[in-house]
This record gives structure tokens, sequence and C-alpha cells, in this order.
């Protein structure tokens, strides 16, 4: 499949689509009404080149429709249901019929046998809680390649090493940041990477600049791939990198990618930058039609290197929108809008957000300006406050955050970005 | 090997077909299946050529069939075995066989003529103890692979079956797909029209799903056996005729 004639991809492409289509248009009353108010039949497709006269799905369309809105089979198909951060105060979900878990499996399956992975592998899967479910995905994907998986689990980075240690790990699964404070805590632990079996990692969930891929690739003595997914569809296996590292291979029997002006939603030509819009071929219980990722790339479909006819796509350098990522979770500034004004009843507004690196790790810091109203003799109040606002931002994100309460003064220098977050990192 | 793209077909004002595309790679064996008047065999009625398609494309073997009378069609390597079997009845047997053969007779082509009708009566044993019965007094099921046996005279690359098990008795019904089975692995590539959604799915390697001239669903057959939307459409009423002819 991966290396099919692009002449026969496009006849499949386009009689998935069109059924993709016909199924929305009856199931779903949201893309119905789309297609209804952009006045385009379903039948209007009629080649893939007619793809842009369908109307784009944004993220803002999946939380509107929470929870169940956008199924397009009944409920008693589901046999998983899975949520994301949304944009807004509701967050997204997706569902899957049990065929569509088996395709999502053979997708991850997919990208780990193009970065070398095999039976006789140990797969180490490493996220934060935020990214449950790629651990998931890993774990479903790797069995089906019968390679021998240590799932996800909660522990500490030391705890990590150990078990790669000890455990022969040959292949890691993680984010960038991830590896980086794995690479620390080795060197802390002084843990030589040569007494490591490990020959491989996959690292994913977050933009990984060439220098950062390079200098892991050296400080852990192996190879260093990486893939594209969405947390809406719980899908690490949207697009993977073969050996031969000339961008990520689109599962285009899954999915048609395209580029479009992140302005004016015009579809751009192959090689220009802009923002990649995906449509689903083969999900029953959760289509996608255009939807707008936010993720910033070019697309080209000449044939790789190493034989697979899959377009490529340019490894995902940044966001197209305000979305930030961190340690592979998508925050939306809307998101902490929703989360403070919940809990401070309005009195929470002056804040701002920064995400920072701190020894390789990335953390999510939230400043929220003291005001009188808040000013109580109990120092109680005050700590119950920034403890309660810690715990449901890592409730709703799935990662580790802080918050410290600052004096009107210093927040006035932030004056103009209140309610934004600021990204501090160092570009990769 | 057939790759159809877009086909719109109306009767009169009625849309028929719509926006269907379709494809079928050589050795497949390909099923439609679909409610009684979702299209399925205008789908057909529009490779064979019997009735123009307003829109869309038709290609097989890189050639294009639009526009194209049906003669044509059958000369490139396409016939179908049209819906309730449709043999000439007033003749025998062997007449019918020759005249599926009908493209090669004014070749003075007897010998291999004769050979194809050995092929036939080696598929069906009681086409050769019929031979010179008028086939119009043939049961059903004996009409059903007459009709076959007459398509396969004609040495096609793709036969189209439309509907093979109506009517039938589900014995024959399971002989008639016993040969289509046969069939295939002798390596045919085919394409059947079924309502009998079940009996198709576990013989064919792919299906498509249509529904009012549109195709819903498509995919392996193992996948669409185990598809919940197929089971209650499709399979579900298959289970109900079997109960009820048990009882």
């Amino acid at each position: 499949m991966e290396c099919q004639d692009r002449t026969e991809l496009a006849q499949l492409q386009l009689e998935r689509l069109q059924s993709t289509l016909n199924r929305a248009d009856r199931n779903v009353p949201f893309y119905h009404n789309c297609l209804g108010a952009a006045c385009v039949e379903p039948s209007a497709v009629r080649s893939l080149d007619d793809l842009d006269r369908l109307p784009l799905t944004s993220r803002e369309d999946l939380s509107k429709n929470y929870p169940y809105g956008l199924f397009a089979v009944p409920l008693r198909d589901i046999v998983r249901i899975h949520t994301a951060t949304g944009t807004g105060s509701n967050p997204t979900v997706s569902g899957y019929t049990k065929k569509d878990l088996g395709i999502w499996k053979e997708m991850v399956a997919r990208s780990l046998t193009a970065a070398g992975v095999g039976a006789e592998d140990i797969i180490q899967i490493c996220f934060d809680p935020g990214l449950a479910n790629w651990a998931r995905d890993f774990k479903g994907g790797a069995e089906a390649i019968q390679a021998s998986v240590i799932p996800m689990t909660p522990l500490e980075v030391p705890k990590q090493v150990m078990v790669m240690h000890d455990y022969k790990t040959s292949t890691l699964v993680t984010t960038p940041s991830y590896a980086r404070q794995l690479v620390r805590e080795m060197t802390r632990m002084s843990v030589n990477p040569n007494s490591l079996s490990l020959r491989r990692a996959l690292l994913l969930g977050e933009p990984m600049s060439e220098s950062v891929r390079t200098s892991l690739e050296e400080a852990l003595h192996i190879q260093i791939q990486t893939g594209y997914g969405l947390s809406e569809v719980p899908g690490p296996g949207i697009a993977y990198e073969c050996r031969e590292r000339q961008g990520l291979h689109i599962n285009e029997d899954h999915f048609i990618a395209e580029v479009v002006d992140p302005e004016t939603g015009a579809q751009l030509p192959p090689d220009e930058v802009g923002e990649l819009v995906l449509t689903s071929l083969t999900a029953k219980a959760f289509p996608l039609i255009r939807f707008r990722t936010g993720d910033r790339a070019t697309l080209t479909t000449d044939i790789c290197s190493c034989g697979r006819s899959f377009a490529r796509m340019e490894p995902v350098k940044g966001r197209a929108d305000q979305l930030v990522v961190i340690r592979g979770i998508k925050l939306h500034p809307q998101l902490i809008r929703g989360i403070m004004s919940r809990l401070g009843h309005g009195s929470l507004s002056a804040y701002v957000g920064f995400v920072r690196r701190l020894e390789d790790l990335d953390l999510l810091e939230i400043w929220v300006r003291v005001d009188e109203s808040h000013f109580s003799d109990e120092i109680k109040m005050l700590e119950h406050l920034v403890h309660t606002l810690r715990r449901e931002l890592e409730q709703s994100l799935g990662i580790p955050a802080k918050v410290r309460l600052v004096e009107p003064s210093t927040m006035a220098l932030y004056e103009d970005r209140l309610g934004q977050i600021l990204d501090e990192r160092a570009n990769g | 090997m057939l790759k159809i793209r877009n086909l719109q077909t109306f009767y009169g004002r009625i849309r028929v077909l719509d926006n269907v595309s379709l494809s079928v790679k050589p050795g497949e064996v390909v099923t439609l299946i679909g409610a009684n008047g979702a299209g399925k065999s205008t789908l057909l009625n529009c490779i064979s050529r019997l009735i123009p398609c307003r829109q869309g494309e038709i290609f097989f073997l890189g050639t294009r069939l639009n526009g194209q009378p049906p003669e044509f069609v059958v000369r490139l390597g396409i016939c179908q075995v049209p819906e309730g079997r449709q043999i000439f009845q007033p003749l025998t047997v062997q007449e019918n066989l020759e005249m599926g053969a009908y493209l090669r007779y004014g070749r003075r082509d007897k010998g291999s003529i004769h050979q194809d009708m050995d092929m036939v009566f080696s598929l069906f044993p009681v086409l050769a103890e019929r031979l010179r019965q008028i086939s119009g007094t043939l049961s059903g099921g004996e009409q059903q692979m007459l009709a076959i046996g007459r398509a396969l005279m004609s040495r096609p690359k793709l036969l189209l079956l439309d509907e093979p098990s109506m009517g039938l008795a589900p014995r024959v019904v399971a002989d008639i797909f016993r040969t289509i089975v046969q069939l295939r692995d002798e390596g045919l590539t085919i394409l059947i029209v079924e309502q009998n959604a079940r009996a198709a799915l576990k013989v064919a390697d792919r299906g498509y799903v249509m529904e009012t001239g549109r195709i819903i669903l498509q995919g392996t057959a193992a996948e669409l056996l185990e598809d919940n939307d197929v089971k209650r459409a499709y399979l579900g009423r298959d289970y109900r005729e079997f109960t009820e002819g048990r009882s």
C-alpha cells in the first residue's frame, strides 16, 4: 500500500473521499449544515482537486459540538471515547468504532516499521498523562508488530532511566522534551549511554529542530525518527518518517493532506509553507472534513528514495495559530481563560502564562495579579487559591503547572499581554 | 482493470446514480451490495453500455467505454450475466451457449468454441445432460448456470453478475456461489451485484455499499461483514429471512 502507484492511489482516495462525504452529509447534522451553507453537494466533489470547494472545519467547531455532535455512527457502535483539550471551556471528544481502532493501530505499526522497529525490539513508552492516548496507540501498534512493549507508567525520570537500562530497552517512544530530561538524568546518575541497549528513539508531539535531534542522537548514540499526529484523533501515526529522513510520509490511504493560507484559507501549491489541513478517508465514527490542524507545514509529492509513494510533509516547525505546544500538549489561551473565570468568579482576570524551559524541563507557569479583593489576612486563603488553581490546570492539561501570585507593580510590566501565554523557550 | 469515476445516471428526472466511483483490480472479486432500488443494476448496465450515463467516466484496461456500443464492450472482454437470467428460452442449451461465443462464430473457430463448451460443462455438468433441451424448460437454478455458462463462452476478462441468487432456492444459491468461488480461484475478475449481502461478501475480496445512488461505504469483504451498519441494514434482513424460512 505504501508504495502504490499514485494514479491508483488517487482513485482509492477519490472513492473513499466520496463515501466519507456521503456518510458525513447523511449522519452528521453539523457537516450537512456546513455543506448546505456553502451550497456544495457531496456530489460536487468529482476529483481530489474539488476538495477546496468544501468548507474548512476548525478546533472551535469540534468544541462547539461537545460531546457527541460530530459522531457519524450510533453510540452503540463506538468502542472508545477520547478527550483532548479543546480551545474553550469544552474539551473535544472523539469516538472510534472497532474498525477505526484497527486502522489507527495499523498506521502506528507502519510508523514503527518505517523506523526499523521489529518483533525483536523492546519498546519503552514515556509520555505525560496528557498524551496518554498516544501512549495507548503506540502500545497497540507495537504489539501488532509483536514487539515487546513497556507501556506508559507514571514513573519518575530516574526510574525510567533505570527501566531503560535494566530492561534493555531498544526503542524509546516519547517527546523531545522528555528525551532531554532523560539525558540530563542519565548524566546526573552517571549512566553511560554505551551501557544501554538503546538503538533508536521515536520522538514526537512537539517541534524538534535538527540541532536538538543531532545533539540527542550524539548524547544517546542512537538514531532518532519523528512523526506527526493530532490530539483530536488519538493518532500519533498520521505521518511518519522513513530512514531516508526526507520528510514525513502521510498515510494517504487514510488521510488527504492540504496546505492552506492560514489567513484566507486558500489552498497553496506544494512546497509552500502554510497551515496543514487534513481530511479523513476511512474514519467511520469521527470523520474530519478539511480540519485545520493549526500546524505549519509544507507538502511534497516527489517519490522518496525509500520507494514509498505517499506524499511527504516537512516536520512541523511551529503553529499557525495561538496554540502553544508544551510537552506535546496543545494549549489554547482560551482554555486558561475558562479555568480562571470559573475559579475566580471574575476576580482573576489579570494573569499571564509563561512556558519556560528549566533544566530541560518545559514548564507552564501562571502569574496571577493579587488584587485588593484577594488580600486577606489569612495566608491560608491565598495558599488555597494557588493550590486549587494549580490542581485545576494540571487536571485539565495533564502536565505539571506552577502558579505564582504577584504584586500589581510587577504585573504592570505585562499590562498589554494579560491573558496571553508567552513562550519563553529558546527555539527548538 | 475497471475504473469508474463520478458516474451519474438519470431515469427521466430521477437521479439513479449520484457521483459513483468504483474500481476493480485484476483477479479481484468485488461486490456491490445495497437495498432494492439503490442503483446497483443500473451501474452494471452503464458499464455494459446498455444505458447511457450523463456524467462520469468508465475505463476498462485503459480504454474509455463512454459512448461505445455494447458489442464493443463485450469485445474488450466484459460480459454481463443479466438479472433474471434472460436466456434465450426457445433455444436449446447448446444454442444458448453458442450464442455466447457469437463474436467468434464467423471466424470458423469451432474448435475453440467446443473447447470452451467443455469447460462450461466441467463447471456445470448438468448442462451437458440437458444439451438438447429447450432452455425455457430448465429449472431456475439450471437457467442461472446456463446464463453464467453463456457469458463464459465469450471468454470474458471481467464477468458482471447481476443478482445471481435472485429467486433461487437456498441450496441452489449455495451451488451458484460455489461456482463463483471456483471461477475466482481460476483467476477470473468478477463484479457481483447482490441483495444477498452475506453470500456475496463471503466470496468477495472487497465490497461497496450503495444507498439511493451513492456509495456510502467500502472496504474489504471481511471488514464489511463486521461493520455494524452493514449488519443492521443488510445482514439483519437475511437473518430474518433465514429464520422465517425455517419456521
